[in-house]
């Protein structure tokens, strides 16, 4: 019988460790946690519980409903077209190149082939901020741009995921119509709402948001589509909320990253098969080569239009072909829905693991551009420190 | 000889011992005195929130830092202009020199990972090399 106190100990040890060592490492924690999650899958038996799948659910719905609370709605209308284009094209070619490979080259199936694209065509956003405000680029309306195109990408990945593997029937409507509902909704009734019910210990705010994403991502699996998406709609319309209450998305992050976040990257880690991955290890490389090349083709020319210097140019690009959390959360839904199997997922993981370390290594040691000195904070988000 | 000279300092012991050092050479050589500090990101961050979390505690770390800096400086009757960015130590504090045109860089160890010194290269190595005047290394 399961001994749910050791059981949970032995997983929440497990992100402990993953904390501690991306403290040392000064590296991302999610990316510690798959890491850690697959030495321990394949060394010592992970058990995949019932309420390990749900906390680890809940974790990729709150950390995608967290990111898509992160655009700022001001710079993405401000330069809608530019920002859809870089950021549509950021998707569409990688998407394109890794369906096609892994199709007419592999032979998989069309669903495996599209989850390959879906998981390998995503940029992370975080790591963009950061070269952002590394060089300067946040207080520029080019580095606006390029950062509400990561958005625009990352929007892009989400509606893929939830649409292409829905149900295309009575059930997708009435799921597409609470979806709409509550998106027309929520920019005015939740700021309404917090105001009313306070900060309170029992965070009826927290709660409140939670129940909705419940709800949605309930009906969104009915329909066939993904909890996420659904997630990263309702976390783009409460964006504005958040940027007037920064404390709230601050404190969903802290409990998020504490309890639920850590059992989906340990489980989307435990699920990646050694043996699989050190077999296809040239196919991983393969598929980091086709995202990195497509991303290339498809935003380098758009940094020389938009006049950034050679090395500027070759950085963001390489920063923009990074990726991690959706391209994890469409490999695990891909595995979780059988479109995909074992030996598949470890291959896309791990391309998405590299494709987060790879590029970010190349960048930093051979592209760096000069840093300008300046600083600043992305609207909505604290200021950073200052030139004493 | 030494007319301005840049320190270096991430807050660490090695750091310290740069720091009297150039205070030393900068009261000897009459020479002005540039400090900077820089705040590194997160590698590979997960979300926005990440990146502006490890900035706040950058900004604590360095905060009393940069006052106790001020004071040392003032006892040893030098004049310091402390200069804090983000960015990767190497290329921020290499570029900062060829902007003030200085013509000494004083550094001690500066702490970073096993993993990172092993993969991205030791930063006092790069300072070293890449820095275009003299660079001291305190131990």
């Amino acid at each position: 019988m399961e001994n749910v106190w050791l059981t949970s100990a032995l997983w929440l040890g497990l992100a402990l460790l993953a904390s501690i060592i991306s403290i040392r490492l000064a590296v991302s924690v999610a990316l510690i946690e798959i890491v850690v999650g697959a030495a321990a899958g394949n060394l010592v038996h992970l058990e995949l519980t019932e309420w390990v799948n749900f906390l680890a659910g809940f974790g990729a719905i709150m950390i995608t409903f967290l990111a898509g609370a992160e655009i700022d709605p001001r710079a993405l209308r401000r330069q809608l077209a530019p920002s859809l284009g870089i950021g549509a094209v950021s998707f569409a070619a990688p998407y394109l190149g890794c369906v096609g490979f892994a199709r007419f080259a592999l032979a998989w199936d069309w669903p495996a082939a599209q989850i390959a694209g879906i998981s390998l065509s995503t940029t992370s956003v975080a790591v963009v901020y950061a070269v952002m405000i590394e060089t300067g680029f946040n207080r520029t309306e080019m580095g606006r741009i390029i950062l509400a195109a990561c958005f625009v990408t990352d929007l892009a990945t989400v509606l893929a995921l939830g649409i292409v593997f829905a149900h295309f029937d009575a059930r997708l409507l009435v799921f597409g119509a609470a979806t709409a509902a509550a998106l027309a909704m929520l920019p005015r009734f939740a700021p309404w709402f917090f105001a009313k019910v306070g900060h309170r210990v029992s965070e009826p705010e927290t709660k409140f948001i939670a129940l909705i994403l419940l709800g949605l991502g309930g009906l969104a699996t009915i329909a066939g589509s993904e909890a996420v998406l659904p997630a990263y709609l309702v976390g783009m319309a409460l964006a504005p909320a958040f940027i007037a209450e920064p404390e709230l998305p601050h404190r969903m992050r802290i409990i998020a990253f504490t309890i639920l976040t850590p059992f989906y990257f340990l489980k989307a880690g435990s699920l990646i098969d050694l043996d699989a991955v050190i077999a296809s290890a040239g196919l991983i490389t393969v598929f980091l080569a086709i995202k990195m090349a497509t991303k290339f083709i498809g935003i380098l020319p758009l940094t020389r239009a938009f006049a950034f210097d050679g090395r500027e140019g070759m950085y963001t690009t390489l920063l923009m072909s990074t990726g991690l959390t959706f391209g994890t959360i469409s490999a695990l839904f891909g595995l979780t829905n059988r479109i995909i199997d074992q030996r598949q997922y470890a291959v896309l993981v791990s391309a998405v693991i590299a494709s987060a370390v790879v590029p970010t290594l190349i960048a930093q040691r051979w592209f760096q551009p000069l840093p300008s000195g300046i600083e600043g904070a992305s609207p909505g988000q604290p200021a950073p420190a200052e030139e004493h | 000889m030494f007319r301005r000279i840049v320190i270096a300092h991430d807050g660490s012991e090695g750091a310290a011992k740069a720091l009297d050092a150039a205070l030393e050479l900068a009261q000897r050589h009459k020479a002005t005195l540039q400090m900077i500090s820089v705040e590194e990101l997160p590698q590979i961050p997960t979300t926005i929130d990440e990146v502006v979390e490890e900035k706040a505690a950058a900004n604590r770390h360095f905060d009393p830092l940069i006052a106790r800096v001020q004071s040392r400086a003032k006892a040893a009757r030098v004049r310091l202009e402390v200069h804090v960015v983000a960015g990767h130590a190497v290329p921020s504090i290499v570029e900062f020199v060829e902007r003030q045109r200085a013509d000494l860089l004083v550094v001690g160890f500066m702490g970073h990972s096993a993993l990172y010194n092993r993969v991205i290269g030791s930063t006092t190595d790069r300072l070293v090399a890449l820095a275009p005047c003299a660079v001291l290394v305190v131990k």
